[in-house]
């Protein structure tokens, strides 16, 4: 299912989203059941399913993230963790040790919060790195970039996505302990 | 396309509303009143009360007076086990999948007894409308997990209802709200009733009701801050919480916690005991303050996942009896830095808004459309007990996710699959929603099949799954099992037994149908009153229709079939002969009509 396709839209990443939920909300008043209720069954179940998927679409597109994963997904590529750089992981594991301590109530209200700008810092890092490569990657599908080209763009984008991973696993864990 | 009602099945009121000439109105029961108490009473023998006379009994016969049933819908016997205790009720522990009530030896689930207050307001809209109602919209607490949805539609189907949508409470407040105010905006709705309570941030904009994300809690309410004051009471008086005084002492806590929306200080009498005291508005709020507490925890939440600060809210719409205590209200408007709005009905406005939804699916409204939420994220149990979620909360409805199994086994035929809702990341700690086996995949070697099973809730926020073999692309049979609430087979059988069992039922049938009968006959009696052939009859027979047709009208407020239909039947008589020159003369005016057009 290529979500981008519901919208009628080509495999871009920078979204306008203000026209996104203008279509959202027209699609919306064509196919939600609430004006299939006395339809046929068959009817019924389709409008069923195209809501559904077009809600599905407009879940996933709204959101930065959750649209480059699709991205992906449709270009059949995974986020993969192997690929992540060591010295990331061992970046990763030290402030996973702070966080532990911390969960285990031994940190200081400064540590705490030290350690909360620490991630903060790295998520919005990463933020800016997922806003340049996917808008790089809207300049080489207009420019109707070679494929080898696109593909480098696309491991790019699955790079930064596996490394932010951990950082937004880390960020979810200290949300939870505070 | 017939009618649809909607139906508000509240914790302490239910009410059905319904929409005429564009605007939603609340259909009254038999006395008068637009609110039907949600109490049921069970006579001795079978015979059953609903509404205000079943709530006289509650002191009287609080062991078969069974009120506030909508907690218990779609729960377990040990999610309730903690307010039992505060409960008059006879509870069976045969299973723990649903809760049973034991009433003169016979045991009834949450739907069974929510559906002798369904049949009753179906009744009321039959009566009124002069029809028989079959489609139905019925409102939830939009925190209402799968289970919980379920029993309700249950409830309805048990009730004789066809159940076209499950809408969320919050989200029909608005509708209502929406229809009167006309404004465009971000809106939230404050829905504290007698038993739950929700919060929901919806964006309106050219008649499209956008919910963007919801939050609350399913147990807390009015009934919370009852127990509270029960509480409170029991200490003063030392008594342990099971006593023969409860039931008096309930209802002095409710008299005066409603006596404190308005006055400073309320006195709590409890009859049969020389218990009286003095309570302050202060010492109320010192008491409660915790349980509101709690619901603006709900709101800050609902807020950050809407992704938006307190003064992007253009207006807070206060709903639910809940919402009249003052303490409540300064909370709320201290929150959302505004004056909320209480000009709504706050007992009537999601009956109001359900009815606006019922409009809306029978195709009357095609300007007005409803997107709402799941408000709990979906998800899977993987390995190490931990929960992966597919569908996260706030996503709107129907949703769908789509998730791929193997096998770990060579030749392995089966998959155990366990559906859970909830925010945690342990599966212990998130609620089951069923169990299911994926079964007959091809025996293949370990890792080979590809089952892709598809979840989808619909827009009554209730799940199905259906499952596909990729490489077979055989589709598996998936027989979910739910981990609370009834079977199809179950819920066939109390249909059944609702018909067998509730002889008055039966006589409540005819009632409706002799006064649907009445009606139609006092209509055409009405139409051929205004004709010249009436003015030209004797005096004599003039007068005897009339009479006759008055001696109907006093009647048809009697429940009683049997003197419904003979007077019927005398109005019908005295009018056969009218009837027949009327009918002489429309003859004669056809043949009359031909012969011109044959000249022609």
């Amino acid at each position: 299912m290529n979500y981008f396709e519901v919208f009628g839209l080509p495999k871009v990443l920078s979204l306008d989203l203000k026209a996104l939920e203008k279509t959202f909300h027209e699609l919306s008043r064509k196919y939600h059941p609430d004006y299939f209720t006395t339809a046929p069954a068959e009817e019924r179940q389709r409008a069923l399913q195209m809501t559904a998927t077009l809600n599905d679409a407009y879940r996933t597109l709204r959101h930065p993230v959750r649209r480059v994963e699709h991205l992906l997904e449709v270009e059949g590529l995974k986020p993969d963790g192997s690929k992540v750089p060591r010295s990331f992981l061992m970046e990763v594991f030290e402030i996973n040790e702070q966080l532990e301590e911390v969960k285990s109530g031994a940190a200081s209200k400064e540590q705490v919060s030290a350690l909360r700008r620490e991630i903060e810092q790295r998520a919005e890092g990463f933020e800016q790195q997922l806003q340049q490569a996917a808008a790089d990657w809207d300049k080489l599908s207009a420019a109707g970039a070679a494929d080898e080209q696109r593909k480098q763009q696309l491991s790019r984008l699955t790079e930064i996505l596996s490394e932010s991973s951990y950082i937004r696993n880390l960020e979810r864990e200290l949300e939870e302990t505070s | 396309m017939p009618r649809i009602v909607g139906i508000d099945l509240g914790t302490t009121n239910s009410l059905v509303a319904i929409v005429e000439n564009g605007m939603p109105k609340v259909i009254p029961g038999a006395d008068g009143d637009n609110l039907v108490p949600s109490v049921v009473y069970f006579e001795e023998g079978g015979n059953v009360l609903v509404g205000n006379p079943a709530r006289t009994k509650m002191v009287e016969k609080p062991k078969n007076t069974i009120f506030s049933i909508k907690r218990f819908m779609g729960k377990g016997l040990a999610d309730v086990r903690d307010d039992l205790g505060l409960l008059p009720f006879e509870v069976s522990t045969s299973s723990d999948s649903i809760i049973r009530l034991r009433i003169f030896g016979r045991e009834y689930t949450p739907p069974q007894i929510s559906s002798f207050i369904l049949r009753e307001l179906k009744r009321n809209a039959e009566a009124a409308l002069g029809e028989e109602i079959v489609n139905a919209v019925i409102t939830v607490p939009a925190y209402f997990n799968d289970a919980q949805r379920q029993a309700t539609k249950d409830a309805g189907r048990i009730a004789g209802l066809d159940v076209l949508r499950i809408v969320n409470e919050p989200t029909a407040a608005s509708l209502a709200y929406g229809l009167q105010e006309r404004r465009q905006g971000i809106i939230a709705v404050y829905d504290f009733g007698g038993g739950t309570f929700d919060i929901s941030i919806l964006k309106l904009s050219e008649g499209i009701f956008e919910v963007l994300s919801t939050n609350g809690d399913t147990h807390l309410g009015g009934d919370d801050i009852d127990d509270q004051l029960i509480r409170f009471v029991l200490a003063d008086l030392k008594l342990p919480e099971s006593n023969p005084n409860l039931p008096a002492i309930r209802a002095a806590a409710k008299t005066a916690k409603e006596a404190l929306s308005s006055a400073d200080t309320a006195e709590i009498v409890v009859e049969g005991l020389a218990y009286r005291r003095s309570f302050t508005r202060a010492e109320f709020d010192a008491l409660i303050d915790p349980i509101v507490e709690r619901t603006l925890k709900s709101c800050r939440l609902a807020l950050q996942d809407a992704g938006l600060r307190p003064e992007a809210v253009d207006e807070v719409v206060m709903v639910g009896g809940s919402t009249r205590i003052p303490l409540v209200r300064s909370r709320v408007q201290a929150v959302f830095g505004r004056v909320p709005h209480t000009d709504l009905n706050p007992d009537e406005v999601v009956a109001l808004g359900a009815a606006v939804q019922a409009d809306i699916l029978a195709g009357g409204k095609r300007d007005m459309l409803l997107l709402d939420v799941t408000p709990l994220s979906l998800g899977i149990e993987t390995m190490g007990g931990v929960m992966s979620k597919i569908i996260p909360r706030n996503s709107t409805i129907p949703a769908s996710a789509s998730e791929k199994f193997t096998t770990f086994v060579d030749g392995q035929t089966n998959v155990k699959v366990h559906v859970l809702q909830g925010e945690r990341e342990l599966v212990q700690d998130c609620r089951s929603l069923a169990q299911f086996d994926l079964k007959g995949i091809p025996p293949m070697p370990a890792g080979l099949p590809l089952i892709e099973v598809k979840f989808l809730i619909d827009a009554d926020g209730i799940l199905s799954v259906s499952a596909q073999e990729q490489r077979t692309g055989q589709y598996q049979s998936v027989a979910v099992k739910p981990t609370y609430g009834l079977t199809d087979d179950e819920v066939e059988q109390m249909i059944l037994d609702s018909f067998e069992h509730a002889e008055s039922d039966i006589e409540a049938r005819e009632v409706i149908e002799a006064r649907i009968e009445a009606e139609r006959v006092l209509r055409a009696t009405a139409k051929s009153l205004e004709k010249t052939e009436f003015a030209e009859l004797p005096a004599e027979e003039q007068a005897d229709i009339t009479m006759a047709a008055d001696q109907l009208r006093e009647t048809v407020k009697i429940a009683d079939h049997r003197a419904i239909r003979e007077a019927t039947e005398r109005l019908d008589q005295a009018t056969h002969h009218l009837a027949e020159i009327i009918m002489n003369a429309k003859i004669s005016e056809k043949l009359k009509d031909k012969r011109v057009r044959e000249i022609e």
